[in-house]
């Protein structure tokens, strides 16, 4: 089985534009996310 | 999609952008925009090659949907900022649910190839 997009993110961690960690998964743990990919900025 | 942020609230969604660059380039970016979500840095591309996410090349700068979708942003009074170090970069918009469910995808084919926000709430039931 082909793993989905949100599987695949879900244990990444980016950090904020202030420096915080964030595990893109717990964004939608508990309720849907909307994530955006910019372009650019 | 930060004028829509309130609608989705309302559905009780989380909302968040990924971005290139770095955490200057970002934190100016959120000041500049004035966007209140998450503003997630993703230097190294990991995200968004997990993602699928595509690059354009120079031909699509000369496609006539690139000039219809600048004209589109400028009319609603959008305009660009720093391109950054990988401007070919092309961006996406997904809806994730709990236990890593797809809601909705949308990878960029070109320049202005963006899901609406209607598209957006519709895949949030």
């Amino acid at each position: 089985m082909p793993q989905s997009f949100a599987e695949s993110l879900a244990p990444m961690e980016l950090p904020d534009a202030d420096g915080r960690a964030v595990r893109l998964g717990s964004l939608w743990e508990s309720r849907p996310a909307v994530m955006v990919f910019l372009r650019h900025y | 999609m930060r004028a829509k942020e309130s609608e989705f609230q309302r559905k009780g969604v989380n909302l968040a952008a990924i971005g290139l660059g770095d955490a200057t380039y970002a934190r100016m970016f959120r000041e500049d925009a004035h966007i209140d979500f998450p503003l997630l840095i993703d230097e190294n591309r990991v995200a968004y090659r997990a993602a699928g996410l595509r690059s354009a090349n120079i031909f699509h700068l000369l496609r006539s949907d690139n000039a219809e979708a600048r004209k589109r942003a400028s009319a609603a009074g959008h305009r660009q900022h720093k391109l950054g170090k990988n401007p070919f970069q092309l961006g996406g918009s997904f809806v994730f649910g709990p236990g890593n469910a797809d809601l909705f995808a949308h990878v960029s084919r070109t320049f202005g190839d963006n899901a609406s926000v209607e598209d957006l709430l519709g895949a949030i039931k």
